[in-house]
């Protein structure tokens, strides 16, 4: 019950501090999967919903981490093989959202100059199509889902 | 009575037959057990800190062999974490599988991954878990004798590069790829024979109750 208490107070507490809503693209549950020390390549996590009426495109991330660079993929599993595949941006349609989660869209840090450990933030500026950008602050914690909504991708609104 | 029914009986007695041999055959939910257990030619890769890893290695344990390599962002920690899941889930309960297994994550990329780098990113999720890989030839026969499949994926400023077969790659791209792999996990049995393929997705309740399974009726 106890541990039940605190997954709750935690969830709000992850929708109150870490949810930015601006407009059209709302971000929620970001995070950065903690990794080993050595780890050559992080990934970001998090669920995309668009409000608006207008197709919205992730074009650019960058992140207050020191990496070498910051690139877009999606691993997509073509006859039992996974494939990471570059993406030159994330979409999110209309009135929809797009999850980016462990084995589907992901953000990856290249090449961080230190790993951060599980509980560190790490901010997380999205770059949409239309030049409007938004900041979040990712935690880092360890793990292969995400908190919630692992099932919804890219569902429609009503 | 109809002759047709008794035709059928007959083929259905049949295929029963042929589908229960003298060995009971474990009811899993998410590995597929080979039909027989398939001999592996020796292996020589390296174990950092801990000499050659071959079939002596892996004789006298049940293993799981996991192929990736370390720039994997995704899927490589999403597998290795849900093994490390598995392994705590054992230690809590020591008697939900006839013998621990021991993991073994082979990089099919040391290019990039030496031994003591691959051995540190392995560790890192699970104490116990090893980390080995060798001359790429000797990663590909191991690959090969265990059904598994890899490919060097080529890009140039985030976007995929085609190379065509047997070119080379540019000048300064030699570095410059992600790897594209199968992400089953196999077993091998103690006597150092491939014995089952756990195909994606992987749970971790279900890997430890198809390893007792089999581990039972072995």
């Amino acid at each position: 019950m106890k541990q039940f208490i605190n997954q709750i107070l935690f969830t709000l507490f992850l929708l109150t501090s870490f949810s930015a809503q601006a407009g059209e693209l709302m971000v929620s549950d970001p995070w950065v999967r903690a990794g080993p020390p050595n780890a050559p390549a992080l990934a970001a996590f998090m669920k995309l919903d668009n409000h608006s009426a207008t197709a919205l495109s992730v074009v650019e991330v960058r992140t207050s981490l020191a990496v070498d660079r910051v690139e877009l993929h999606r691993t997509q599993m073509k006859d039992g093989v996974m494939k990471m595949i570059p993406q030159e941006a994330i979409p999110v349609g209309a009135h929809s959202s797009t999850l980016l989660k462990p084995g589907s869209w992901h953000i990856m840090l290249i090449k961080p100059a230190e790993v951060p450990n599980p509980g560190d933030m790490v901010k997380l500026t999205l770059v949409l199509d239309n030049g409007s950008e938004k900041t979040v602050s990712a935690m880092v914690r360890k793990g292969m889902k995400m908190m919630s909504g692992d099932h919804d991708h890219n569902m429609k609104h009503d | 009575m109809n002759p047709v029914f008794l035709r059928l009986c007959l083929v259905v007695a049949l295929v029963l037959s042929a589908c229960n041999p003298t060995q009971s055959r474990p009811s899993l939910e998410s590995a597929t057990l080979l039909p027989t257990a398939k001999k592996l030619d020796d292996f020589k890769l390296v174990h950092f800190g801990q000499g050659e890893f071959n079939l002596d290695s892996i004789r006298g344990d049940w293993s799981l062999f996991f192929f990736g390599y370390t720039r994997c962002p995704d899927v490589c920690p999403t597998e290795l974490f849900m093994l490390a899941e598995m392994m705590r889930q054992i230690e809590q309960n020591p008697t939900a599988v006839e013998a621990v297994p021991q993991v073994v994550f082979v990089s099919v990329d040391p290019q990039q991954d030496t031994p003591e780098a691959l051995q540190k990113y392995t560790s890192y999720y699970h104490k116990s878990f090893k980390g080995v890989t060798g001359t790429q030839d000797e990663v590909d026969r191991l690959v090969a004798a265990m059904g598994v499949f890899y490919e060097r994926a080529y890009t140039l400023y985030g976007k995929p590069l085609i190379i065509e077969e047997g070119a080379e790659v540019p000048e300064g791209l030699e570095d410059s790829y992600l790897v594209n792999h199968t992400a089953s996990i196999i077993l091998t049995n103690p006597d150092g024979d491939m014995h089952a393929v756990f195909s994606t997705p992987h749970v971790p309740e279900v890997m430890i109750q198809d390893l007792a399974a089999m581990q039972k009726a072995w």
